[in-house]
């Protein structure tokens, strides 16, 4: 998930979309992984896997690992001779249905997008988003989570978040445990099991229709949907994880072959991923640190960029050959929790530095330097009482080089975040969410050139959320 | 739970599993042609693989949440898998979780699991609050005859390792047994004794047992 991944009004105005410092707006909305499909299929209450979803616990992150199989229900069944299970189906399929309806509203109204004025402040989405899940068990060793999403902005449905797996456990000697298996997803993080990382990181709802953070590295949403990976692991003992993937562009709503028309440029390579992290739990105490990364090399999309149609182009753009942008992520993230019985407690940060190599987009004039970074930092603190009341502080800021065509003024975006939350029952959420801007697109004041101010996107956003 | 999934998978000669280039460790295919040893594998199975994620692989949870099923009466714990699966058994975390994950536990794998427990050494002894742990000793020595109620150690035994169709709480954590005190007195957990014995005992002194408790090789 990015910070707010909704096409930002920055995107909008300038026409860039840009290949070296891949704008918001690329990925869907903030979506959950907390499903009650998943409760109806292991007879168990939200409590056991997550603090306040979709924030996970210990258990709710080896019912992940374990391929979203674990199941109490009635099955219809088929056995060999051999006692091989040919069919464990559910008698009922794992379906959920995720409501949110949402009201937004800025410090000041954005410019109209096409005159002069201001376009309307208050923006009320009813829905904001609607998905169906199927998320559940499909055979013994392989489950799924899969999500279609209406989403108001666009209008239409589309896949949204999807990991699909492959999971068993070995038992190893003096009672450890080994379990391993495949993902099959679309959305690089989105099989991590911290909500550290950005697929399943705070916040877990925003506005659509306010601008979000304008940059974002590429394994922080910038390509959610927008690939496919394959990626297997390996958790020992519940306390050391380990992963390798690589991703390949598997676009949505353009038809393949993948050319140099293809919106959103095309990966060059498949793009490997990896993902090592520690987790340790005492008492009421559970604390995990850990490493991720991915290099992605990216024939760029040119197109719309004013400076774009280079002799290399042929239509959007980049040809799919020659050189190509490189990013290199390589992220650290840390998260502790504490569960008490009345007071829940827990703590996420990650760091994502990302190293840009952007020959293509250089020699496209789509970027003035060949060599710049991205960093993004953020923080949150979430406290919730007898898991009904509670809320979210953070720091978020994002930082790098200036780029006379990308980012003038330095992509540097900071602020600060809180949000309150009541849940009258386990699967409802109620929330009022505050976005405040220090900075934007590398100023506090007249960012736009036009007298707009960073502090004039904050955000207020309220929000109802609905699992069923 | 679905137990002979767990089982029967680990037969299979999955594409997915050799792509993997990780081999499973399977005791159990070897031990699958007897029933009860099938039985016994696959508890030790399920034990480590899924109850071990909230009580321990060794039956020592690493939190307080959740109970220490380790030196447990084998009785005892196949009784409240019972009651767990029957529903009868009605403490929130009872409901939450228990209920679950005991729907589709067979009565000889739920004492297979009993069984797996009982054998297995006890937890180790936590350190606390001299005072609180006296004030606990008292109660649990003496209970409060004032108020008619009883000594724990006449049912649980003067050292807290149970007693036939007694449960065993030394070395329990203390958060988890001044949960079930709570329960017992407000009858969410209906065992009738352990309502009459809980009703009348204050929040600080179910402290002080529960910290005695804890503290109980």
């Amino acid at each position: 998930m990015q910070f707010n991944p909704a096409p930002s009004m920055f995107t909008r105005r300038r026409g860039v979309v840009t290949t070296a410092l891949l704008l918001g707006g690329l990925g869907w909305l903030p979506t959950s992984h907390a499903v009650p499909s998943f409760a109806r299929q292991t007879g168990m209450a939200c409590e056991a896997c997550h603090t306040v979803w979709p924030e996970l616990t210990h258990f709710g992150r080896m019912f992940k690992a374990n391929g979203y199989v674990l199941d109490t229900q009635k099955q219809v069944r088929d056995v060999s001779s051999e006692r091989e299970e040919l069919l464990s189906l559910a008698a009922f399929p794992p379906l959920s249905l995720m409501v949110q309806a949402s009201y937004t509203q800025l410090a000041k109204p954005l410019p109209d997008s096409a005159a002069a004025g201001t376009s309307q402040n208050g923006t009320v989405a009813l829905p904001q988003q609607v998905s169906l899940f199927y998320a559940g068990k499909i055979a013994p060793n392989l489950g799924a989570f899969l999500q279609l999403t209406y989403s108001n902005d666009g209008g239409t449905i589309a896949i949204d978040n999807t990991d699909i797996r492959y999971a068993n456990i070995a038992v190893l000697p003096d009672h450890q445990s080994l379990t391993y298996g495949l993902s099959l997803n679309n959305n690089p993080t989105v099989q991590d099991l911290w909500n550290s990382t950005p697929a399943f990181g705070f916040p877990y709802a925003g506005s659509n229709s306010a601008p979000g953070i304008p940059y974002a590295t590429q394994i922080d949403g910038s390509r959610a949907q927008d690939v496919a990976g394959l990626s297997a692991y390996a958790f020992w003992n519940e306390s050391l994880y380990g992963e390798l993937g690589v991703y390949r562009s598997a676009k949505q709503g353009t038809a393949g072959p993948l050319d140099s028309t293809t919106p959103g440029g095309v990966l060059a390579s498949p793009a490997p991923y990896w993902r090592l992290a520690f987790e340790h739990t005492v008492e009421r105490h559970s604390i995990e640190v850990g490493l991720y990364g991915a290099t992605f090399k990216v024939y760029p999309d040119l197109g719309g960029n004013p400076q774009g149609n280079p002799p290399t182009n042929s239509g959007y753009g980049h040809l799919l050959g020659g050189v190509s942008d490189r990013y290199q992520d390589v992220a650290e993230d840390l998260q502790y929790q504490y569960l008490g019985e009345l007071h829940t407690f827990s703590l996420t940060a990650t760091h994502i530095h990302e190293a840009q190599t952007l020959n293509a987009s250089f020699a496209a004039t789509a970027a003035a330097n060949v060599s710049e970074s991205l960093t993004t930092s953020r923080a949150f603190a979430t406290y919730y009482y007898r898991r009904k009341i509670g809320g979210t502080v953070g720091l978020f800021k994002t930082s790098g080089s200036i780029d006379a065509t990308l980012a003038p003024n330095s992509p540097d975006t900071s602020g600060w975040v809180a949000e309150l939350n009541y849940l009258p029952w386990l699967n409802t959420k109620f929330g009022i969410q505050y976005t405040g801007y220090s900075r934007y697109s590398g100023l506090g004041t007249n960012y736009d050139g036009l007298g707009r101010n960073a502090s004039d996107n904050n955000t207020l956003y309220i929000m109802a959320w609905l699992s069923y | 739970m679905d137990t002979k999934t767990t089982l029967r998978s680990t037969r299979r000669h999955w594409p997915l599993l050799i792509a993997l280039g990780l081999c499973s460790l399977s005791a159990i295919a070897t031990a699958a042609e007897d029933p009860e040893r099938a039985t016994t594998a696959r508890a030790e199975r399920l034990a480590i693989t899924v109850c071990g994620t909230c009580h321990g692989a060794m039956g020592v949870s690493a939190q307080p949440k959740f109970p220490n099923l380790a030196a447990q009466n084998a009785d005892y714990l196949a009784a409240e898998l019972e009651a767990f699966k029957s529903q009868s058994r009605g403490d929130p975390d009872a409901i939450s979780y228990m209920w679950g994950m005991s729907a589709y536990l067979d009565a000889d794998t739920m004492r297979a699991l009993a069984d797996r427990y009982a054998a297995l050494p006890p937890p180790r002894l936590k350190v606390a609050d001299p005072s609180l742990i006296a004030t606990g000793r008292t109660l649990y020595e003496n209970g409060l005859p004032d108020a008619g109620v009883p000594a724990c150690g006449a049912c649980h035994g003067p050292d807290g390792h149970g007693l036939p169709g007694f449960p065993r709480l030394a070395g329990q954590h203390a958060q988890y047994v001044l949960k079930q005190l709570r329960s017992f007195q407000s009858n969410m957990r209906n065992v009738a004794v352990m309502h009459g014995v809980a009703a009348e005992l204050k929040i600080t002194q179910m402290r002080a047992v529960a910290a005695f408790i804890e503290s109980q090789p």
